[in-house]
């Protein structure tokens, strides 16, 4: 896959999130980049078929969040299911690191770093 | 497109940070109105106060509750009866108010005299009813009345009755923000986990940041009682104030209104280790998701599926038949905060609305993030808007339909556009699938009224009468 490539289906994911999605915006940017980190590991597990762990409430809260993600993934692209393991880490990755860009390291949100709720 | 300076603004160049025009190929990272600042002198800002972000947004809505309000008179009508949040006994949260009246001489000689014998009076002369709220106002504050020590003294001569003191007066912040923050810290730390609820599902939720207005709670328990999740504590419609102190034992929170309710759900994630998880509850995608949300997190989606299917089954034909009709129509938005989130995609995509322009009165920056993410190009975002702002607002984008409270809506009203109360709703419940059919169904009415379009007529005027009477022959 070329680069821009890529790039055109990371935008994609990303349209998606900045649409539908809450948990990147959550309070501060411990919580936004908590659930950045999880949510995104558990569609990577379930878009490359492994089981993902449901051991805390933590982890059943990001799998809840990921699959009504990953669910409406395959339903608007459908390219994402010719995709290989390696292709499908590259794109979350690519879709990690704008989700942080836009929600903690440049945001212009003043609350987010204080250190009480 | 840069942040927007308004004609009517140029007095106040501060302005120009809280309004933005949005451009295409923009984000967040690179303009983010300022917002829960204070709002600038020269401006007349519609905000409410804290104490009224306490009162009558969360602890108002209790039905079993004595709203004890520590100050002048005032403070306790326009906190009362404004919002339409019904009960399940007999709307008593909406029948009484209380307030101790304070006047001049209870100022100077303190009030706390005044507090208990008000608090000993509502008690006897509501013997059934054992909990209370007290609130300090601004005069109570200033003059440093210690309601935490009353509020100690009468428990102490009254063993069966429960008090919470909620000290928020309303210059303690820059709008009712500041109430629903004081409320939901002092409610975990001082009453979450004094009671221990009876489970009777393996599946047990709160559900924060609804206030049943117009039955949103009592709808939404129906979804929760097919699903077979038990609610423990509904932070605050339709609820008992025991059942929020038994919160800590739910499994998870879900959360609807972050900006009012956001803090309780963390602060019982941090203290409780309860997950919170942010759904939208009104429109229909948006409800269909939040359920397969809550049923993954309990691993029942097939109950949820089901659930899904007869709803939409039942009220997909009536939202779609409005649909039809509101396509393409142009809304203002001008509510509280997350309503601008919750509502622009949910009306884009459920009814074929284009949200225009958009005002929030108490939102942090934070709801701006999540606005502008969903919101469209060329749509306005605006914190803490002013009139002479929305005069000029509705120049620029010709809403259709604005969505907003009693007071705008009035204001609005006299310039013959249709509003929507977007508060306390006009027919509601809003919430879930029915209720957003009712709210399609009060678009429809809104917008369609003959009434907007007869109201510009001057009867003196033959000219004006004329089509009107030869339109009414045919």
């Amino acid at each position: 896959m070329t680069a821009e490539a890529l790039t055109d289906k990371v935008d994609d994911l990303y349209g998606y999130v900045q649409e539908r999605c809450l948990w990147h915006f959550s309070s501060r940017s411990w919580d936004r980049q908590e659930n950045i980190d999880g949510v995104l590991a558990k569609a990577g597990d379930m878009l490359t078929g492994r089981e993902p762990v449901l051991e805390s409430p933590n982890d059943r809260l990001q799998f809840a969040e990921a699959k009504s993600m990953v669910e409406d993934f395959r339903e608007r692209f459908p390219w994402l299911r010719e995709a290989g393991d390696e292709e499908i880490r590259q794109l979350l990755d690519g879709l990690k690191e704008r989700l942080v860009d836009i929600a903690i390291t440049q945001s212009h949100n003043r609350e987010l770093k204080h250190h009480l709720y | 497109m840069p942040m927007v300076l308004l004609k009517c603004d140029k007095d106040i160049p501060e302005r120009e940070k809280h309004i933005y025009l949005k451009a295409p190929d923009e984000d967040t990272r690179e303009y983010l109105p300022i917002a829960n600042a204070a709002t600038i002198p020269g401006t007349l800002s519609e905000r409410g106060c804290a104490f009224c972000g306490a009162k009558l947004v969360i602890g108002g809505v209790l039905k079993d509750t004595i709203q004890m309000i520590h100050g002048p008179i005032g403070c306790a009508y326009d906190t009362w009866h404004t919002k339409r949040y019904p009960t399940d006994n007999g709307h008593f949260n909406m029948k009484y108010v209380w307030s101790t009246d304070m006047k001049e001489s209870h100022i100077v000689f303190g009030g706390e005299k005044r507090l208990e014998q008000s608090m000993n009076e509502a008690f006897d002369e509501m013997p059934e009813v054992k909990r209370m709220i007290v609130y300090t106002t601004c005069p109570t504050a200033l003059i440093g009345d210690d309601i935490k020590a009353v509020a100690k003294k009468v428990m102490k001569d009254r063993p069966d009755v429960d008090v919470f003191t909620v000290e928020c007066p309303g210059f303690s912040g820059v709008s009712q923000s500041k109430g629903h923050h004081v409320l939901n810290i002092g409610w975990v730390n001082e009453k979450v986990g004094t009671l221990e609820p009876e489970i009777t599902s393996e599946y047990t939720m709160n559900f924060i940041g609804d206030f049943n207005i117009q039955g949103d709670t009592q709808l939404l328990q129906t979804y929760w009682d097919r699903l077979g999740i038990q609610v423990i504590g509904h932070f605050t419609g339709n609820a008992n104030y025991d059942d929020l102190r038994k919160m800590h034992r739910a499994k998870l929170n879900v959360v609807n209104c972050a900006r009012s309710s956001g803090y309780i759900a963390n602060e019982l994630k941090k203290q409780y280790g309860i997950p919170r998880l942010d759904i939208d509850s009104w429109g229909f995608s948006y409800m269909a998701e939040g359920v397969r949300k809550i049923c993954a997190f309990f691993g029942i989606e097939e109950r949820g599926e089901q659930l899904i299917a007869e709803e939409e089954a039942k009220w997909k034909p009536k939202l779609d038949w409005y649909k039809e009709r509101l396509k393409g129509k142009k809304m203002a938005i001008w509510t509280g905060g997350p309503r601008l989130w919750h509502w622009t995609k949910s009306v884009e995509d459920d009814l074929g609305i284009k949200v225009v322009a958009m005002s929030s009165k108490f939102g942090h920056e934070e709801d701006f993030e999540k606005v502008i993410a969903r919101g469209q190009e060329g749509t306005y975002y605006i914190d803490d808007g002013n009139e002479l702002e929305f005069f000029e607002i509705i120049d620029l984008v010709k809403p259709d339909v604005i969505f907003t409270g009693p007071r705008v809506g009035e204001l609005v009203k006299k310039l013959h556009i249709p509003y929507v109360n977007g508060h306390g709703y006009h027919n509601g419940p809003y919430m879930g699938f029915e209720g957003f059919v009712n709210l399609a169904r009060d678009t429809y009415n809104a917008v369609y009224n003959p009434l907007a379009g007869l109201a510009g007529v001057d009867i003196r005027v033959p000219e004006q009468v004329a089509p009107i009477l030869l339109r009414e022959a045919a």
